[in-house]
């Protein structure tokens, strides 16, 4: 209730009114009250509510955050988070050894990125990621969906039929090896179909186009709540060419983190983000290392050349 | 691709004036800033800023569409979404051949056959939908002056004979292929922009330019400062562009590229970190060429470039006349080898024989390990020739010289004695159709150009 007026989320030109006319906390404004606001001011009786509705939403959060009420606050013990954590799923690859190394599986809630050198399988593994987030959860899936983001042009159809196929067999396999009441009837919405209209395709040719579905994926994922995964395959290619301001490069990639880890979080979905590789010159030598280094704070799996990354679901 | 201005994304006319004080009109303005900067400028709270946000990013956004009616727009008409490649091994491997909405390239040492798998290529698009290709025009971007329009006719003859009975026919297919001679990287790009309003009023069906890395390499020398960051430049929009004709159209594109020495230690540049280079293709410096062992060449234009295509084939040298084509990279194809000659026909594939010599070097198309045809020794009588320019010399000399001579299997063997290089060249000279070739001398060092009208800029380093 004591909050300084000049640090309300009010139209800039109001606020400086405000002060002007000598308020100083929010408490005054509410005590106030809309016609003698508008009559002190000089702004309409409208334009005065709506000010002071603002005013009391945020005071009203505040008020919930200093009171401690478990709802809204953000706060817990580590033993609650602990407890989450381990009640969450993961995406799993069909790779028993990178899910070994990532504890599971793809993490939800947190940002994962995959860097490789050219033509060593990243988008393959998003591809893969993709079918296997919609696995019902009798067959140990999450049986969400999937949004998948590309800057690059290189996710082919075809591909994705071919994994799909293959996870839908394989859970045939599992279901006819169990003979389970629960694991027929998911197999009768688990089908190609299924799978491939639960895969929302964005393409993005440049880095504007890139922001603004980024700014528009909290609205899709309200409106689309059993998406689990988001995929942006090709994070650093629009970066890439065509920017001189390095500054600004590096303050949008960081506000493009900023909102992924909001989004991960609400959502509690994964996203899983892939880079390029470069060289970096040294003294001596040069070292292939992820481009983009540093932008964005993540959980890194790199897969480097000539390491064999088995066949996942070779169609 | 021009950014957007405020005003198509339906923000009011009041709104729109203001910010265009403050010098912001286009989406992108809008978008790259922080919303306290939005705030301030806009003059709204928090909350209108942010649904001013959505606003502006609606009209920007890409549409939505599921994998599932991607599939059934792709099941509608199947045909158009590969051009078949009439080697029957390869397009099985491919899934139908070189795919449509997407870039393909083809790297080789020289000599290989890219030249003639783009003449190739060019008759199959042309050729009617029943029989394989995509009957439509084609655009062909020569930065090297290798096309040759008898080959084209040769081929075209040798492999559909049924079908090309008449001169009539022929000609009708020579007519739909647009040559484009284009010899500096700015004249490139320059054609690729206005490619699409090209596209539409020829109805053109495959795109080849050959090849890119020649006319990069000319004018970009990486030993300069900035001119790193200028080529990466330069590839990244050409690449883009290309993209968004290829995927706008459903058409192919081809490129070709070069090869280049990966060299795992010492280093003969100095480069800024802050644009790291991402191409070793670097002079041997001090050591000289004659160490170089053959199997160590890489594709050229570095790793940026290896990201920017989507598909990847590798021509190599196996033993003469056979040679070998690798699927390098692709997103539906494992990695896979053939083998093939050159024939009168154009290519065609040895049955029986592929993956049976299958080497695996890894998978990383951009290290790939290309066999090449004999070490290039720099070291006897070319001088004090940079051995980078000797093999572009090598490069396009070879290339001439095969497309003129009626393309018999290159056996030719440049010893690199200077009499028989003068040779190779005045012989060309000969040849009227030929784009001549100017060789001088100046004391020891050989100097070759191609063509009179090629201006080459000063610091490509060549004298």
């Amino acid at each position: 209730m004591q909050r300084d007026v000049g640090s309300l989320p009010l139209a800039p030109a109001l606020r400086a009114r405000l002060v002007a006319a000598g308020f100083q906390t929010a408490q005054e404004l509410l005590d106030t009250g809309p016609c003698g606001l508008s009559k002190e001011i000089g702004i309409s009786k409208e334009e005065a509510l709506e000010a002071l509705q603002v005013v009391r939403q945020e005071c009203h959060s505040d008020a919930t955050q200093t009171a401690g009420a478990p709802g809204t606050s953000r706060k817990c013990t580590a033993l609650e988070l602990l407890e989450q954590e381990q009640a969450q799923g993961f995406i799993i690859t069909f790779c028993s050894a990178l899910d070994n190394i990532l504890g599971g599986g793809v993490q939800l809630t947190k940002i994962t990125e995959i860097c490789g050198e050219p033509g060593v399988g990243k988008t393959q593994l998003c591809m893969q990621l993709a079918v296997d987030v919609q696995i019902p959860e009798c067959f140990g899936g999450l049986a969400g969906e999937a949004v998948f983001i590309d800057t690059e042009g290189s996710f082919m159809v075809d591909r994705v039929v071919d994994v799909a196929t293959a996870c839908v067999q394989h859970c045939q396999l599992i279901a006819e090896a169990h003979q389970e009441e629960d694991h027929l009837k998911a197999l009768e919405t688990f089908s190609l179909e299924s799978i491939l209209s639960h895969i929302y395709y964005f393409r993005c040719r440049d880095y504007i186009e890139l922001l603004a579905q980024v700014y528009l994926l909290p609205d899709f994922l309200s409106e689309h709540s059993k998406v689990r995964l988001v995929v942006i395959d090709g994070i650093a290619f629009p970066f890439r060419h065509d920017f001189e301001d390095l500054s600004l490069r590096t303050r949008l990639l960081n506000g493009l983190a900023q909102q992924l880890i909001i989004i991960a979080n609400d959502h509690k979905a994964a996203v899983v983000l892939t880079n390029q590789m470069t060289t970096r010159i040294g003294q001596s030598q040069s070292t292939l290392v992820p481009a983009l280094a540093a932008a964005v704070p993540a959980k890194e799996a790199a897969i480097p050349a000539g390491g064999h990354c088995p066949n996942l679901h070779a169609g | 691709m021009a950014p957007k201005k405020l005003r198509r994304a339906r923000l009011s006319q009041e709104l729109c004036e203001r910010l265009s004080r403050y010098q912001i009109t286009t989406c992108q303005d809008f978008l790259c800033l922080s919303l306290l900067d939005l705030m301030k400028v806009t003059g709204q709270s928090y909350r209108n800023v942010q649904k001013l946000l959505c606003k502006v990013s609606l009209a920007c956004a890409p549409k939505m569409q599921t994998a599932y009616e991607m599939k059934v727009r792709r099941a509608v008409n199947p045909s158009s979404a590969f051009l078949s490649t009439s080697l029957h091994g390869l397009d099985k491997v491919l899934h139908g051949g070189v795919p449509c909405g997407s870039l393909t390239e083809i790297t080789s040492p020289p000599g290989c056959g890219k030249t003639q798998f783009c003449i190739m290529m060019s008759v199959l698009a042309t050729l009617p939908v029943s029989m394989g290709g995509l009957d439509g025009a084609v655009i062909y971007i020569d930065t090297e002056s290798a096309f040759s329009a008898e080959r084209l006719v040769e081929i075209a003859g040798n492999r559909f004979p049924a079908y090309f009975d008449s001169d009539e026919k022929l000609f009708s297919m020579t007519r739909s292929i647009y040559l484009y001679r284009e010899l500096t990287c700015g004249s490139v790009l320059k054609r690729i922009k206005s490619l699409e309003e090209e596209i539409i009023s020829k109805k053109v069906k495959l795109i080849i330019i050959d090849s890119v890395a020649s006319v990069v390499r000319k004018e970009f020398d990486t030993k300069l400062q900035g001119n790193l960051t200028e080529r990466s430049n330069f590839l990244a929009r050409g690449a883009s562009l290309l993209k968004y004709l290829a995927e706008e159209f459903s058409i192919p594109v081809i490129l070709t590229n070069q090869i280049t020495t990966w060299l795992s230690n010492g280093l003969a540049i100095q480069a800024d970190l802050v644009s790291p280079a991402d191409d070793l293709c670097l002079s041997e410096g001090a050591s000289g060429g004659g160490k170089r062992e053959s199997g160590s060449v890489t594709a050229a234009l570095g790793n940026t470039w290896s990201h920017s295509v989507n598909t990847r084939l590798i021509l190599q040298y196996h033993d003469l006349p056979t040679r070998q084509i690798l699927v390098a990279k692709s997103p539906v194809a494992p990695f896979s080898a053939f083998f093939y000659t050159v024939e009168k026909s154009g290519f065609v594939l040895q049955d029986g024989k592929d993956q049976t010599n299958l080497t695996w070097e890894g998978t990383n198309p951009a290290l790939q390990n290309i066999k090449m045809q004999q070490p290039v020794n720099a070291g006897q009588g070319m001088g004090a020739l940079n051995p980078q320019n000797n093999r572009q010399v090598h490069h396009c000399a070879v290339h001439r010289a095969t497309v003129n001579t009626r393309y018999k299997p290159a056996t030719l063997h440049l010893e690199g004695k200077l009499s028989s290089e003068l040779t190779l060249i005045s012989e060309r000279e000969k040849k009227p159709r030929a784009p001549a070739i100017r060789s001088f001398s100046g004391g020891n060092s050989l100097g070759c150009f191609l063509s009179d009208h090629w201006d080459l800029p000063a610091r490509a380093g060549q004298k």
